[in-house]
């Protein structure tokens, strides 16, 4: 088992390999359809530090945030996986979600040091895991709006590293 | 507003509490025997994860997935019980209620016909704002209104499958079929293991509502051989729990073959329910 905190170093991420049980702390981000295109463009138009926040070194978590909790959605939706790319490349080193990936965002993940994650669906263990949440943009999405949380221990394994993945 | 309309509303509230929230025995017993069986020890991980977020779910009275789900409903009737449209009224202030308490996510898509298909029209707030699929109705052999509750994820809708299948008059062929649409929608859905639940019937509506009633009658001690077959095939495929590989891609088959046609097609719809599927709680009304 590795424990993680976010943020994580370069080093910390070559040191993860496919299959490797981890958990994660500290306060990560939370993304989906909706609302990762339009992070995107904030990073093309050079207006993602208006949200006050560093992306090196974050961790991105492919959810909802809701009343009812969070849990993965598939993150190779095309909007999600679509975002793997440039948001590795603006320095997101964890993508968290559930679900196979292409070959070529498994080789943008090796490009950028960047790994993703699965995490099993379970929004009750979850819960009790996640200490607090704010919206930090696009509120008008609802439960789709890019969320931050403070989680303590999130259990995942890692699913594509260094140009393997795991569902091969 | 009578006080059996009260009732009513507050029995259906809190029967779709409990379908987003529990497992049933049946199930945590499948799952604890398929915990023994698994090999793989990543594919054990999850699935004693699941089980335990079942567990604390139950406990606290709180969604088993964050995709609440849209509630299916299906309504059996006996013998000489009478359905109001006051009592189905009751039965849909009952699900509003049960969204609010769950609470379910609030993901209803406001706005006109364009934008409920693209969702520019925003998001309700209200977890009542998901509105119920259509009530199926059917008879039942006891003397009760009895009403079953199911929570539909997106994830199998995303993957679920209706159509066609020439049977060349050999159930093999069509057994052969479900299979290979089984297995390909297991490995998308990320949420296995499943519980795989199949409609055969004469049009689309038939084999879909098949598919629903497959879920409310399925028992996962009680596999027919087709069941088994279909499991065990699915089950080689090693996809395995979250697609990690192992054993366990599908708990139980649940199929449901309706009335059939002189024809050379048989109409299929193929569910791969995900790990916290067939959500599902049954509660009767006094006559």
């Amino acid at each position: 088992m590795v424990d993680l905190t976010i943020p994580i170093s370069e080093e910390t991420v070559r040191e993860l390999q496919v299959g490797d049980t981890i958990t994660i702390s500290g306060y990560i981000i939370c993304g989906r359809d909706a609302v990762l295109p339009k992070v995107l463009k904030m990073i093309e138009d050079g207006t993602v530090d208006n949200m006050g926040l560093e992306l090196y070194g974050q961790a991105i978590f492919h959810t909802a945030v809701s009343p009812a909790g969070v849990g993965p959605t598939s993150s190779n939706k095309p909007e999600i996986e679509n975002s793997i790319e440039p948001l590795s490349a603006a320095g997101i080193k964890l993508h968290l979600g559930k679900g196979k990936l292409h070959r070529e965002t498994i080789e943008a993940l090796e490009k950028y040091n960047a790994v993703y994650a699965v995490i099993p669906p379970v929004t009750a263990l979850l819960g009790k895991k996640t200490e607090e949440q704010r919206v930090i943009a696009f509120p008008e999405l609802g439960m789709e709006a890019l969320h931050l949380i403070k989680i303590d221990k999130y259990p995942a394994i890692i699913g594509a590293a260094h140009g393997r993945c795991i569902y091969e | 507003m009578s006080k059996n309309y009260e009732q009513i509303a507050a029995l259906v509230r809190d029967t779709l509490v409990d379908a987003g929230s529990t497992f049933r025995q049946d199930k945590k017993d499948a799952y604890e025997k398929a915990i023994k069986k698994e090999k793989n020890e990543k594919a054990r991980w999850v699935l004693k994860t699941i089980l335990e977020n079942a567990e604390a779910a139950e406990e606290a009275h709180s969604p088993l997935c964050d995709d609440t789900g849209i509630p299916h409903l299906v309504l059996e009737v006996g013998q000489d019980c009478a359905v109001t449209g006051k009592m189905l009224d009751a039965v849909r202030a009952g699900v509003a209620e049960g969204l609010r308490k769950l609470p379910g996510r609030p993901m209803g898509i406001m706005g006109g016909e364009s934008q409920r298909i693209d969702q520019s029209g925003g998001l309700n707030p209200d977890s009542a704002g998901v509105e119920p699929a259509p009530i199926l109705l059917r008879r039942c052999e006891e003397n009760v209104i009895r009403l079953h509750i199911l929570m539909f994820g997106g994830g199998p809708a995303i993957r679920a499958k209706t159509g066609r299948i020439f049977h060349k008059h050999d159930t093999q062929t069509v057994l052969d079929e479900i299979v290979e649409w089984a297995k390909d929608g297991v490995a998308r859905l990320g949420c296995s293991p499943c519980t795989l639940a199949i409609g055969v019937g004469r049009s689309h509506f038939e084999a879909t509502s098949m598919m629903l009633q497959a879920q409310v009658d399925g028992r996962f001690g009680v596999q027919s051989e087709m069941e088994k077959e279909i499991t065990r095939r699915v089950n080689e495929a090693d996809i395995g729990p979250l697609g990690l590989h192992g054993n366990t891609s599908v708990i139980a088959t649940f199929m449901k073959i309706g009335p059939q046609r002189a024809s050379g097609v048989r109409i299929v719809c193929v569910r791969p329910a995900c790990c916290f599927e067939p959500r599902i709680a049954s509660v009767e009304f006094t006559v």
